[in-house]
């Protein structure tokens, strides 16, 4: 694919990542398989390179996930003019997702052509990509990611270059981490590490001088499918494609060898030799663990068997403790999952499989088509490269709710534990001592509204999937009431669970969204928000509220979610539902939880 | 077959992919104007391909230049096939 043949992708342990071919995504782009009913995506190209190869490969791979591209690409190197004009075409296009791309040769130039010292030149050079996100915001509504800068290997100074200062190695790493940090204080600013992705293929297989200048094509066109790849990770992860689980099997998986032919002593696991491809293993799956991916055992073993390393092993890194669900029997693992994900009461595309057995992995791509299963590479030693190359944790936040993601699991499988002790629900609800809080939409809480909206697929009426900086408007429109609760009980808090949004128009409050995180199914919470939601009405003197309920793939168990409270049917389009009550003839509902004091929203 | 109608084919499989016709039959005098989609965006796609194709790879020089037709680039492929087995 290169100059002189050393990138050998195709030859080595990934062989089977999914195909990244750039002439075989060139051909797939021209006959996409999702039809024009597909969910598309608005994506704006701005770039000081050229784009028009990359976003062929973009729609490709979005065709691939079944999601349709609609795609701007903006003037060459027009970031100012694309931005800062409303009426540009940027801006009218109104995109979801604006991509800039700022290729690193393109700073290199302006580096060397600089008249100022390099710190001073780097501080502008920031500034200039932040006043791009600015400008966005202030006239869109976009997501916008950004590009960090593959470093190149051109040295001035040798191995002085970082030290000095005065060269282009050190004023990009320094770009990136300037990036980076000034992105972690903006929502809706995301990025696209291409330094990262430089990195991993290899600068000398990712920069290709040719391709630069003749095409101003900023890498190697055998690199651009990995980062038109990315691209489409982020977007669909800022969607709400997202993993939540990963399903391990054990023997030959977490460890070497059958544990319940080799036992404790037999098997390989721990900091050193054959075992250390293992550990390395559990220590990665043991960090996706701290950013709130739960795990998940999937094991054809005797139980007691199974979990008697993560007890009794000196060397095991993963304890019991760290897994969410524990699933080992002789049953056959399509099964399995299907218990794991009851549980866990997630989807099946939220959930990775990774066993080392190909029998098992085509077992539950048939019977699961929806669970992702990678392949694994043969050697152990790969196993963690492999699985960080598909790139299958991409997140587009990283809420509080995310680091006890585990713990909020814990405590519920502990709630349902107690509850079968007890003779009635009502017994049990009341033993719980629920306490709700609901406030208005505020900066504090806009990234873990935003995150829910992007996330909940079951319990959810309408399925916008607003972004930090749509809240952020709807909250701003004096006719929205927007509302967010948060539940908690004796045995702790469930984080911010439900999201409602209404808004006035003339005598009619319409209800335009409406989602509740499935873990508090059954509590009242949807009975307390709507005993406020109608009394707000009743408040403000208006004679309908009415309630649309659109179809999802996902989402059927709301369909009749208004009838319950006496909502009638008043309309009924294609995939839409629309109910419609007089406030004044709705009777409260009794509900087991307490409003939390200290609360001050409207309701 | 002669090495001659061996790149001549190889090279029309490469133009019937590339341009996505799988009726083109390329021709020494054929042009980029006798090719609806041949523009500067699947310029580069053939160039990439052909190079994929045979194992070879084009300078700037060369994937930049207009060359007059494909017959000039087929010698061009050709002499760059001989350099590679001496």
């Amino acid at each position: 694919m290169t100059h002189d043949g050393r990138m050998n992708m195709d030859s080595t342990a990934f062989d089977s990542l999914p195909n990244l071919d750039y002439q075989g995504l060139i051909k797939e782009a021209r006959r996409p398989r999702a039809g024009s009913e597909a969910p598309a995506v608005r994506i704006a190209f701005i770039s000081d390179a050229a784009t028009q190869h990359l976003i062929p490969a973009v729609r490709a791979l979005l065709d691939r996930r079944g999601v349709r591209l609609e795609a701007y690409e903006g003037a060459f190197g027009a970031f100012e003019l694309e931005t800062q004009d409303p009426q540009s075409g940027l801006h009218r296009f109104q995109p979801d997702v604006v991509i800039a791309l700022h290729s690193i040769q393109a700073l290199t130039a302006s580096f060397y052509e600089r008249t100022i010292g390099a710190e001073q030149w780097t501080a502008r050079a920031l500034e200039r990509i932040t006043g791009v996100w600015d400008a966005l915001h202030r006239h869109g509504r976009a997501t916008v990611v950004q590009s960090t800068f593959a470093i190149p290997f051109e040295r001035s100074f040798g191995n002085l270059d970082l030290k000095v200062g005065e060269s282009i190695r050190w004023a990009a790493n320094e770009l990136n981490t300037r990036i980076a940090q000034s992105a972690r204080s903006r929502d809706s600013v995301l990025l696209l590490d291409v330094e990262g992705i430089a990195g991993w293929l290899g600068a000398r297989d990712f920069f290709d001088a040719r391709a630069w200048d003749l095409w101003k094509i900023f890498c190697s066109l055998g690199a651009l499918p990995h980062v038109a790849k990315n691209i489409v990770d982020i977007v669909l992860a800022a969607r709400g494609r997202v993993v939540k689980c990963v399903v391990l099997d054990l023997d030959n998986t977490l460890w070497g060898g059958v544990i319940g032919d080799d036992g404790m002593e037999g098997i390989k696991i721990g900091a050193h030799g054959d075992g250390e491809a293992f550990y390395r293993l559990q220590l990665f799956m043991k960090e996706l663990t701290r950013r709130g991916i739960l795990l998940a055992v999937c094991s054809k073993n005797t139980e007691s068997v199974a979990a008697q390393p993560f007890a009794d092993h000196p060397e095991m890194v993963l304890r019991r403790e760290h897994i969410s669900a524990f699933v080992a029997n002789w049953n056959d693992k399509a099964e399995n999952i299907r218990s794991i994900r009851e549980q866990l009461n997630i989807g099946y595309d939220a959930m990775v499989f990774v066993d080392d057995n190909p029998f098992e992995r085509n077992l539950v791509r048939q019977l699961l088509p929806e669970v992702i299963v990678p392949e694994l590479p043969e050697d152990p030693a790969q196993y963690v490269e492999y699985l960080s190359g598909l790139n299958l944790f991409e997140t587009s936040s990283f809420s509080a709710e995310d680091r006890i993601r585990k713990e909020l699991y814990e405590r519920e499988a502990a709630r349902r534990q107690e509850a079968a002790g007890f003779d009635s629900v009502e017994d049990f609800l009341r033993s719980l001592d629920m306490r709700i809080s609901v406030g208005e939409f505020d900066e504090f809480h806009i990234p873990r509204i935003s995150q829910l909206m992007q996330r909940s697929n079951q319990f959810n009426l309408t399925t916008r999937r607003l972004t930090p900086a749509d809240c952020t408007a709807l909250r701003e429109n004096p006719n929205f009431l927007t509302l967010h609760a948060e539940l908690s009980d004796r045995l702790g808090s469930h984080g911010l669970i439900s999201v409602v949004t209404v808004e006035r128009e003339g005598n009619v409050l319409w209800i335009r969204d409406w989602l509740m995180s499935c873990r508090v199914l059954g509590r009242g919470v949807e009975q307390f928000l709507m005993n406020a939601v109608i009394q707000h009405a009743l408040d403000a003197g208006l004679d309908r509220v009415v309630g649309t309920y659109k179809a999802t793939p996902k989402n059927a168990m709301v369909e009749n979610f208004f009838a319950q409270f006496g909502f009638v049917k008043t309309a009924q389009a294609d995939q839409e539902l629309q109910w419609t009550i007089d406030p004044r003839d709705y009777t409260p509902i009794t509900v087991l939880i307490t409003r939390n004091s200290t609360e001050e929203a409207r309701i | 077959m002669s090495m001659e109608d061996d790149v001549r084919t190889r090279m029309t499989h490469v133009f019937q992919d590339v341009f996505d016709e799988s009726t083109i039959e390329i021709r020494d005098d054929m042009t980029a104007a006798d090719v609806e989609s041949w523009d500067s965006l699947t310029h580069v796609n053939l160039i990439v391909a052909l190079e994929k194709s045979f194992g070879i790879r084009f300078t700037t020089g060369e994937a930049g230049s207009s060359l007059e037709n494909v017959g000039q680039l087929r010698i061009l492929i050709e002499r760059k096939l001989a350099a590679k087995r001496k």
